[in-house]
């Protein structure tokens, strides 16, 4: 657990000063207060997909290596990555409403494909919800997650097309403006936010090994089935 | 050959079932075709609307809709079954190749049918050469859907809430299939090319193709 | 001295060595060592959950050792090619893997395509089960003992040299019963091995050559 103090402690120290930065910079000319979400809009959508990326690949090598600790890395990066993903979801959407005037760009590519990581994390946290033997859980989780591999640059493709061949261009806020304290604060978030999706993902990985240990304990199948007791029947 | 010809006949006793008992022409298109109705009700008869909207609601009811009888339970197979395929020596690949052949075959009836009923109900307003680049995009869409849901169906095999799950799984993953297929007709409309959209479906298709090969055998250990 | 006589060694039909098996995490197989040579028939006695059907399946490649290892015809249950290997394989488990919306003669040739078996065969398989005059019902409308006998037909046409047995005499009357004898006697008489797990003891000592009990995962020979 040493590890996972120091890494939540460096976290919290790099969180801190990138939050104070964030708080304490002028604000924008043109979006006023909204251009301190810098400081956590796009630290959340990097660990996203971050957190995915770490989650494809950890079911690939699963899939070849078929070692618990690939599983472990796996659903311990989607568990924390939906977290991130919902808070850079909510908080762009709060930017965008504030500052575009909408809440949702259909045609950012980026976007569309963070909403259906979104979904993809929560089906694959179902799916292992529903599935008790860890093998089984294991084997199908990293399927779902080779899959999602596939399909998920291609919703991003499929995005970014529509939104070249339209050629309407949504309104982009002019990064120029921004002061350069607010640059500074998304620049340090970015590597608090990673320090502390690492740090989240070791302690979960740790949970995890402890919850396994904790399972296994028992008697072996067939040792807990007692004889019936034949002269009670009639007392039932 | 040995590979088509297990695929195959998985294919076909598959579609046997299907008629025999199957739910996707008794259950699953009444019910999308009332969901059809549904929708003029909804927008309260405006009539302009409705026949603007045409297309896009039968996409969305498509897809919804198809993957229901992409998961159908007659698709399901018991614990007994997988073994038994196993030991026989069927291929995992061509097992989910004639998966795909006969719920793609049961999709593309789907979807033609619903399309029919569509034009009837809404009187949607199309753009001139339509018909080509719609059934085009019809069967692209029929295979893509079939293969992810195929996928989604055997990675949620023998859970107790599959078809929800499975559900669940496919919808966000269909979106290159519902953004190509809306979007081909779309650019008839724009008097743009359609090649870049059924291009994406075809890429599309393809990639869930290579995914459901390269990843069968693993599936049929984790189904196991 | 063996006088120049050369020893053969016989390779073992199944070989299982400190085998340990765990499912959903929990122990159920420990240390199991067993070998069965050509023509030998394996008893295998054990109360419920002692794990008679994971040995079962384990013997059957369907389930890996988590320790030690299973050998069956020659190749590892854990190597990733075993197509050739369960093809040699025969398996009457709890249930009948059959289709119910199919007929029992469908179903069996079914089978006869997926394997790649002339289906010329599959009508005289039926006769000598007794059900060719019912091949034409549903196997959902058949009884418990029909669908068994769906079975033995199948493990007639596929000819395994393991035949692998799991409380298969359960629910059957005399004469089915004495099919599966006359199955497992002909697998033997082919140079191949069976083990058959059952709670019938009687069963088990008019039938097998050797017996052997679970208890705790772990498997304990009887002495003579």
């Amino acid at each position: 657990m040493t590890r996972v103090r120091v890494l939540m402690s460096l976290a919290a120290v790099a969180v801190g000063i990138g939050l104070w930065f964030a708080l304490t910079a002028p604000p924008d000319a043109l979006q006023g207060e909204y251009a301190r979400l810098l400081g956590i809009h796009p630290p959340s959508m990097w660990v996203a997909f971050l957190a995915f990326g770490v989650t494809a690949f950890g079911s690939i090598m699963w899939l070849i290596k078929k070692t618990e600790r690939w599983d472990r890395l796996a659903s311990a990066s989607v568990e924390v990555g939906v977290i991130f993903t919902a808070i850079g979801l909510f908080t762009g959407m709060v930017w965008g409403q504030a500052v575009w005037g909408t809440p949702w760009d259909w045609q950012d590519p980026r976007l569309m494909s963070t909403l259906v990581m979104f979904f993809v994390y929560l089906g694959y946290i179902a799916l292992r919800n529903a599935v008790d033997d860890p093998i089984v859980r294991a084997r199908r989780s990293a399927i779902l997650g080779a899959i999602a591999v596939v399909q998920v640059p291609l919703v991003y493709f499929s995005v970014n097309l529509f939104r070249t061949l339209h050629q309407t261009q949504s309104i982009r806020p002019d990064g120029s403006t921004m002061p350069d304290e607010m640059l500074l604060a998304m620049g340090v978030n970015m590597v608090a936010f990673t320090i502390l999706y690492v740090a989240l993902v070791v302690a979960r990985i740790d949970v995890a090994k402890v919850e396994a240990e904790n399972a296994t304990e028992g008697a072996v199948a067939g040792e807990a089935v007692r004889p019936p007791r034949l002269n009670e029947v009639e007392d039932v | 050959m040995r590979f088509w010809q297990q695929a195959l006949e998985i294919a076909r006793v598959d579609l046997t079932v299907e008629q025999r008992v199957g739910s996707t022409l008794r259950i699953t298109l009444p019910f999308a075709v009332v969901a059809l109705i549904v929708f003029p009700l909804a927008l309260g008869l405006q009539l302009g609307v409705v026949s603007a909207i045409g297309i896009g609601v039968y996409w969305a009811l498509g897809i919804l809709f198809g993957m229901q009888v992409a998961l159908r339970q007659s698709a399901t197979d018991s614990r007994d079954r997988r073994d038994l395929h196993t030991l026989l020596g069927v291929d995992p690949a061509a097992r989910f190749a004639g998966r795909v052949i006969s719920g793609g075959v049961l999709m593309i009836g789907f979807l033609l049918v619903l399309l029919g009923a569509m034009t009837v109900l809404f009187d949607p307003s199309l753009p001139e050469g339509v018909w080509p680049v719609l059934l085009l995009s019809t069967l692209l869409v029929a295979i893509g859907l079939t293969e992810l849901a195929t996928l989604a169906g055997e990675v949620t095999s023998g859970l107790s809430n599959r078809t929800v799950l499975a559900s669940l799984i496919v919808a966000p993953l269909a979106l290159p299939l519902i953004i190509g297929a809306s979007q081909s007709v779309g650019a008839l409309e724009r008097d743009t090319s359609i090649l870049p959209w059924i291009l994406l479906l075809i890429a599309s298709d393809l990639a869930l193709a290579v995914a459901g090969v390269g990843l069968a055998q693993p599936l049929e250990e984790a189904t196991r | 001295m063996s006088g120049g006589r050369e020893t053969r060694r016989v390779e073992p039909v199944a070989l299982f060595d400190r085998a340990g098996v765990s499912l959903g995490g929990r122990p159920v197989l420990r240390g199991v060592d067993l070998s069965l040579a050509p023509g030998e028939v394996v008893g295998i006695s054990g109360p419920n959950g002692s794990g008679k059907t994971t040995l079962i399946r384990t013997a059957a490649t369907l389930t890996s050792p988590d320790h030690g290892s299973v050998t069956v015809l020659g190749r590892d249950s854990r190597d990733r090619d075993l197509l050739t290997t369960r093809r040699s394989i025969g398996l009457i488990g709890h249930s009948p893997g059959l289709i119910g919306e199919l007929t029992l003669g469908e179903n069996l040739d079914h089978v006869a395509r997926l394997a790649g078996i002339e289906r010329v065969r599959v009508g005289r398989a039926l006769d000598v089960v007794g059900l060719s005059e019912v091949a034409g019902r549903r196997a959902d409308a058949s009884s418990f003992g029909m669908r068994r006998r769906v079975e033995i037909a199948r493990l007639l046409l596929t000819k395994p040299r393991l035949l692998l047995l799991d409380e298969a005499a359960s629910g059957l009357d005399e004469a089915a019963r004495q099919l599966i004898d006359a199955l497992v006697e002909s697998v033997c008489a082919r140079g191949g091995a069976c083990i058959v797990a059952s709670h019938d003891q009687a069963h088990l000592e008019g039938l097998c050559t050797r017996l052997a009990s679970l208890s705790g995962g772990s498997l304990e020979e009887a002495t003579a």
